[in-house]
């Protein structure tokens, strides 16, 4: 009965389903309907504004950290690289030096660009490698693992040849193995694609130079 | 059918203002639902005076139900905004602006602000070059920058090489030389083993420890002076002119510029 009374007293008024809706909005109120479309805006707006970055590593997140000591690190490996690539005579180590060296300061200005967009600072507020757990005393005079010492820089700046070649790669393969552990560590704690990403890279193409360094220390040994 | 129209605004009109005085009748809700959804369609053509109040009736009875929803929407949008207010604060403070976390060093003189010519230049100049301030915090300077990789340098370096350093995004850790052993160590430990930072003594320096980044300087008494941490994690890289730029390939001698012979370009 109230289904056609409905269409009897909206007939005269503007048709069938125009009739039925006013009635529907007296229900739920001008109100009501206004109060959802603004609470459904501002959701929408915060979730938008917000969601970004809420799912963005923090300042003290171990990806932060991990970009950060691996920008450092990496630019070691720059470092001495270049060194490697300027002075050494051997084709084939100033073939890998630069092969290094290049993917390297690539690869930090992947991750200087990633603690931009997370709105972080190059800089962090905590101690080389606290981002990585059980690492207290890898640290030492600021030193991450597998890093050359001071020492160790001006050794191989002043190195020629053979004694070069031999030092460069045998600080290349500490390196390397530094690096190999603090990524392997960041594959442990994070999930963020694009940190796990470039860390798997790391891990298999240093894994893979330290196989190709072992030959070359041999060959340049036996030669 | 103009008719309809105005029919259908006043109605909706009074449903808002009404609504709270419909609570009272909430109790015959279903009858006054039902039987108010049929004189209306009843009255419908006949008068529209009366239509228009009687649908109130039903309307003011629903408005009595959806209190629960209601008062569930009201929290759900104190929660929400709770939520908005924490975020805006936390994303304010996360994406506080190095220009704007560098101001708010005590102390910190920026002279970027100050358009000065000699500070602002870039140009590659060879040989020995005067600069305005000491330690200087930019301008002209060598084609060769400083080896920044956190090198301690324990003689003075050239402002020529130093300046190029900032440049690429360095902080340069200054110190009066002569400065006691324990402060040194202390700055020596912000500085080894971290990229674009290098340390080095100065001759006649005003205070005991100076802090360079491109076109910023501060200077401090102590080397426990926690400015002196603000200052590196809001300048370090962040001041850098040329992003992306090495602080290794440098030159990683002491002692000043030798005078070019032929100081072209």
């Amino acid at each position: 009965m109230t289904l056609s009374a409905d269409p009897d007293a909206a007939a005269p008024a503007a048709g069938g389903v125009n009739g039925s809706q006013p009635a529907r909005r007296r229900r739920f109120g001008i109100g009501v309907l206004a109060g959802a479309l603004v609470f459904g805006l501002i959701v929408g707006v915060a979730a938008g504004l917000l969601g970004p970055r809420l799912r963005t590593p923090g300042d003290d997140s171990p990806e932060a950290g991990f970009l950060r000591d691996m920008s450092t690190h990496h630019a070691q490996a720059v470092e001495m690289s270049m060194i490697a690539h300027a002075n050494s005579t051997n084709p084939t180590v100033v073939n890998l030096a630069g092969d290094i060296a290049l993917t390297q300061h690539g690869q930090i200005n992947y991750m200087q660009a990633w603690l931009r967009d997370w709105h972080l600072s190059p800089t962090g507020s905590q101690a080389p490698m606290a981002w990585m757990p059980d690492s207290a005393g890898s640290v030492v005079n600021g030193l991450m693992p597998g890093m050359a010492t001071p020492e160790q820089m001006v050794a191989l700046r002043k190195a020629t040849g053979k004694d070069l070649d031999i030092q460069y790669l045998t600080l290349m393969r500490q390196h390397h193995l530094g690096g190999i552990h603090m990524a392997q560590g960041i594959l442990k704690l994070s999930h963020n694609d694009n940190v796990t990403w470039l860390a798997q890279t790391m891990v298999t193409s240093q894994q893979g130079e330290i196989t190709l360094i072992d030959t070359m220390v041999k060959q340049i040994q036996a030669s | 059918m103009s008719t309809p129209g105005p029919e259908r605004v006043p109605s909706t009109v009074r449903v808002g203002k009404k609504s709270g005085q419909g609570k009272p009748p909430a109790g015959p809700s279903k009858s006054a639902k039902a039987t108010g959804a049929r004189p209306g369609g009843g009255k419908g053509a006949a008068g529209k005076g009366p239509k228009g109040r009687k649908p109130i009736a039903p309307v003011k009875v629903s408005g009595g139900r959806n209190w629960g929803p209601i008062a569930v929407a009201g929290v759900v949008i104190l929660i929400a905004a709770g939520i908005i207010g924490y975020g805006v604060f936390a994303s304010m403070k996360g994406s506080q602006s190095w220009q704007d976390q560098a101001a708010g060093i005590k102390g910190i003189v920026n002279y970027r602000t100050q358009k000065n010519p000699q500070i602002d230049a870039r140009d590659h100049k060879d040989g020995p070059l005067t600069y305005v301030t000491n330690p200087p915090v930019g301008g002209a300077h060598n084609p060769l920058w400083q080896n920044c990789m956190g090198d301690i340098y324990t003689e003075p370096i050239a402002n020529e090489h130093a300046v190029h350093s900032l440049e690429h995004g360095a902080v340069w850790v200054t110190y009066k030389q002569g400065l006691a052993a324990d402060q040194v160590d202390k700055l020596k430990s912000k500085v080894q083993g971290k990229d674009y930072m290098m340390m080095s003594p100065v001759a006649g320096l005003d205070k005991n420890i100076s802090l360079q980044a491109w076109g910023y300087q501060l200077k401090v008494d102590s080397a426990g002076d926690k400015r002196i941490n603000k200052f590196i994690k809001a300048l370090r890289l962040n001041a850098s002119m040329e992003p992306g730029a090495a602080c290794s390939s440098g030159n990683t001698t002491t002692g000043p510029v030798q005078a070019a012979a032929g100081a072209g370009k």
